[in-house]
Parts: structure tokens; sequence; C-alpha cells
């Protein structure tokens, strides 16, 4: 196999697991593939391998792809013979898709069926990775779990040496929860609005895009003791800004986005 | 917050089944009203954790169409959809009575509490009285070890190691899994233990195997172990369980209580069902 770029796309929000009328993060993703028929393997592990789920993802991805899943939960069921080499499967796709859910439960899973080890081989043979939510945590050395009671830092799979938090602007406590467990200790790292994708080649942050116009992303560190928040420059994928430069504001004005936003960004915890 | 202190080691209840229960049996309630009659409240809370499906709706419909009307305050836990709550696990593990875990995949049922901390939660439930229930998986996992498909082929599996011992399920209805225990046993990777027939419940008081029931007749256990290389065979005869009769069995219990869950079960018909 020729060796490409290590690459993950981690979704604050987004793709078909939430966005049902747009399909520019998953298009933005395959692009990234360059295969004719890619094949792509989604991971429901996260949701408990729900139905309905795996449903949407075939419902996607089958037109245009080789698709494919596996379910940890139904291995007794054998769906088609292709989990009996779980590593096999997965490091002959072009794309694995992680979805959302309980990051925890998922990687406690992931462990107990040997998949960290096969993500991560996947990941440097240049298999492309990429989630919403879960499916983005998962990548990073540290993120921030809020699926029950307070939110927490949880160990990722360390891919990528950062931290992450996802639905950056869902939850109008989120913010000041990140910047804590960063003052706290957590690494630093990158946060990401529903609907903003974080592009990693290598380690390395290439890109940030959005299928919504006013989309945002930040890299979150702490500086001498102090939680520093720069605003990313982030593409917004949808019309060309040149055809409705009405639309292309306030993706690189996120900072000034709401009077409420603005001012919590100059404050250091 | 403040936890419930250690019982004496009797007081510790478990109930292990090779299957049956809502899940499994939707028209006989004779196990799942065991279980309700293994603690001492009028009305008991009962947390389902349907973790070894992967928190299906159908489990946690089933959960609710079998606890919903009866004496009892029932909940479940999703470890996959947990967002919605504001309890700590820990919270609510420790307010309940009873602890039921469903049946699925025991690789992925441990895997996923221990990622919780639920494991250590549950063992200190179990110290302080809560009783502890479950079938297939949820079962097999709080002994040394199980005999799981969670992975395809039926394989040993450790448990939480609550209870001395290995389970084998399903032995009527999946007998695929019994050469796999006995080649284990046999061969020493395994301790001894039972092997259960669907509808089989085994009450262990602490460590001690106090009482076999089962919710049909004919269903049936064994005990095996290995003696120098040799397998060892001792059947049970599991008690069938009638409506009225568990609560008695065990004493220890209100006369007031039995009555009330005597008149509920009559108020609904129920208790004289077989499968």
């Amino acid at each position: 196999m020729p060796s490409r770029a290590p690459q993950i796309v981690a979704l604050g929000g987004g793709g078909f697991s939430t966005e049902r009328d747009g399909t520019l993060l998953d298009d933005y993703v395959l692009s990234l593939v360059g295969a004719d028929r890619p094949r792509v393997c989604f991971l429901p592990t996260a949701s408990g391998d729900a139905d309905h789920y795996v449903v949407r993802f075939y419902r996607r991805f089958s037109p245009g792809c080789e698709a494919s899943h596996v379910s940890l939960f139904r291995r007794d069921q054998g769906t088609g013979g292709l989990e009996d080499d779980l590593a096999t499967h997965l490091l002959s796709q072009d794309l694995i898709y992680v979805g959302g859910g309980n990051v925890l439960s998922m990687l406690g899973a992931w462990r107990a069926h040997g998949l960290d080890a096969i993500l991560r081989k996947a990941w440097r043979r240049g298999i492309v990775l990429c989630g919403p939510s879960a499916g983005s945590l998962c990548w990073f050395e540290q993120a921030l779990s809020a699926f029950h009671g307070a939110p927490r830092p949880v160990r990722g799979l360390g891919l990528l040496p950062y931290s992450n938090c996802v639905h950056y602007d869902a939850e109008p406590a989120r913010r000041a929860e990140y910047h804590r467990a960063v003052a706290e200790g957590m690494c630093g790292g990158f946060a990401a609005d529903d609907g903003v994708a974080l592009h990693f080649r290598g380690t390395s942050l290439a890109h940030a895009v959005s299928s919504r116009a006013n989309g945002c992303a930040y890299e979150v560190r702490a500086d001498a003791g102090k939680v520093a928040e720069r605003s990313l420059e982030v593409s917004y994928l949808g019309d060309p800004p040149t055809a409705e430069p009405k639309r292309r504001e306030p993706a690189l004005g996120c900072a000034a986005r709401t009077p409420a936003r603005a001012a919590h960004e100059r404050v250091a915890v | 917050m403040s936890r419930p202190p250690a019982v004496r080691i009797e007081e510790r209840l478990i109930l292990a089944m090779g299957g049956g229960g809502f899940t499994m049996e939707p028209n006989n309630p004779l196990l799942d009203d065991y279980v309700l009659s293994l603690t001492r409240r009028t009305e008991p809370r009962i947390l389902f954790l349907p973790t070894a499906s992967g928190d299906t709706t159908a489990q946690i419909n089933a959960f609710k169409a079998r606890f919903a009307h009866r004496t009892c305050v029932a909940e479940h836990v999703s470890l996959f959809r947990m967002r919605e709550s504001t309890r700590s696990l820990e919270e609510i593990v420790f307010a309940q009575d009873i602890v039921y875990a469903g049946g699925g995949s025991m690789r992925n049922l441990l895997a996923i509490w221990q990622a919780h901390g639920l494991d250590t939660l549950l063992l200190d439930a179990w110290k302080s009285g809560i009783v502890l229930a479950g079938l297939s998986a949820g079962a097999m996992c709080w002994f040394q070890a199980g005999v799981t498909r969670s992975s395809g082929p039926p394989e040993a599996l450790a448990g939480l190691g609550l209870l001395e011992g290995s389970l084998t399920v399903h032995a009527d209805g999946e007998p695929e899994r019994l050469p796999v225990w006995l080649a284990g046993v046999r061969s020493g990777e395994l301790p001894g233990g039972w092997a259960l027939d669907d509808g089989v419940g085994l009450l262990f008081r602490g460590k001690r195997l106090d009482r076999a029931v089962s919710s049909r007749p004919g269903a049936g256990a064994q005990r095996v172990d290995a003696i120098a290389g040799e397998l060892v065979r001792t059947r049970l005869e599991p008690e069938l369980l009638l409506g009225d009769g568990p609560a008695r069995a065990l004493g220890g219990l209100d006369e007031a209580v039995e009555e009330l869950r005597r008149v509920h079960r009559l108020r609904r018909g129920i208790g004289r069902g077989g499968n």
C-alpha cells in the first residue's frame, strides 16, 4: 500500500449524523480520500451500535461508496463474515467514519476488541479517520466529555497531542467548562462548533472548514497560568463567498458573533 | 455522597439467571417477581443496566413493560445516552435496592462498566446489601469467569469475581457454549462452576449458593468440577417458582408485604402463568 500522510477530520458536530439536508462536511472528508468508489467503514460503537444510525450511514454512503459497518455488540450474529477479522477489514478501508455518542463507552469497547491498536495502525497507513462528537474526541490526547454529571476530561487514543472540545456553541456553559479544564491542567487544544471540522495532516491542523456560514473553531491553551483562546480561520464550504458576500462575514468574525461570546473570550480563567 | 454501610456477607444477594426474565420471557414474570421479592422493601427501587446490549430501545422498553406497573420504582441507566442525566452514576446506583443487568455482549459490558468506574461501584453496592441480578452476560459478569460469544465463537472470559467459580448460560438454548466451558473446566483454564438452562436462576447469599429456582418446568442446571482431570457433574433440581411462593421461602419479609404483593398479583391476574 502506498504510504499516505495520516489524516484525521474531527467534527465538532454535523455530517450525516445530524445534518439532514447538507452533505458539505461528508463531501469534504470524501474529497480527501481520492478514490472513485471509496471503501468507507462506519463504527457506530459510541451509540451502542444503534440501528437507526447504521441505516442513516448506509443511506448516505452506499450510493457512492463501498460502505460497511462494524458492530461490536452483534459480533455473535456474524454479519456477512466481515467481522471475523476486524483488523483485515478495517485496514483495507479508505475512510473509517466514527459515529457520535458516549466517548467513554466507545473507548472501553474498542479496547476490549483491540480496535484502539487497529485504528492507530490505520491512521499511520493513511486511512482517513473522521467523525463527529465522540468520533472527534476519541483521536485526541484528552477530551472534555459531558455525558453524565459534570463535564470532565477523559483520555482519548492520543493520536493528536491536544485536547478537544465539541459542540462548542451548542451549550452556553461549554466554553467555561473547557477553559476551566485547561486551566486545571488538561493539555491545550481545539474547540469546534457544530458543523465545523478540524482537518489534521499528521498532527498539524491543516484546515478548519464549516458547513455553516457562521461556524467557528478555536485554539485554547494555558499561557503563564492564564487560558488564552484564539479564533481560527474557518472556510465555509457552501456557496463561494463572492456569490454571497454577506454570508462570509460571520465566518471570519467569530469573536464578535454576539456580545456575550466576545466578552467571554477575553476572560482568562 | 454518603453511602450505606457494608452489610454482613450473608446479606449480600446475587441472582444469576441462565436466561429468562422480561427480555426473554415476556409472558412469564416469575423470575422478575422473584427478583423483586429479594429485598425487604415494600416498594423496591430497581435499576436496569442494558449496557451489554448497547442500551437497545427494545430491552429498555421490555424492562418498562415488565416493571412499570409492579410494586416498585423502576428506572434504567444508559451509558450511551446519558446526556440528560444530572445525577452521577454513584448517586444513581446507591439509590437502589436492586440492580438488574441485561444480556448481550459480556466483553463489552465489562469494558464499558470499567470505563465508567461502574465495576467498582457495583462491587460496593453488593457489599452494602443492594441486590444484584442479571441474566446471560448480566449473570456471568458476577463470577470469576463465563463463556461469551461477544466476538463470535464461544470463548472463556474473566468476570468481576464477586462470586467464585464459572458460569455458562443458555445451556439448553445455545448448547454450543457447553463444550467450550467443559473443556475449560477440564483443563483448569476455568474454575468449576454452573451451567444454567434458560429460565433458571441461582441465588447466592454471600458467596454461597442458597437456592436454585426456575420459571418453567423442565429447566435444569448442573454443577461441574474437574477432579483429577475428570469432570464430575452434579445435577441441580431448581424449584419451580409459583406466583406466591418465593417471598415466604426467603424469610424475613413482613407478612403485610407478602399480602400486598399477593393482592397486586391477584389484581393483575398474574402469578399463575406458565410460559
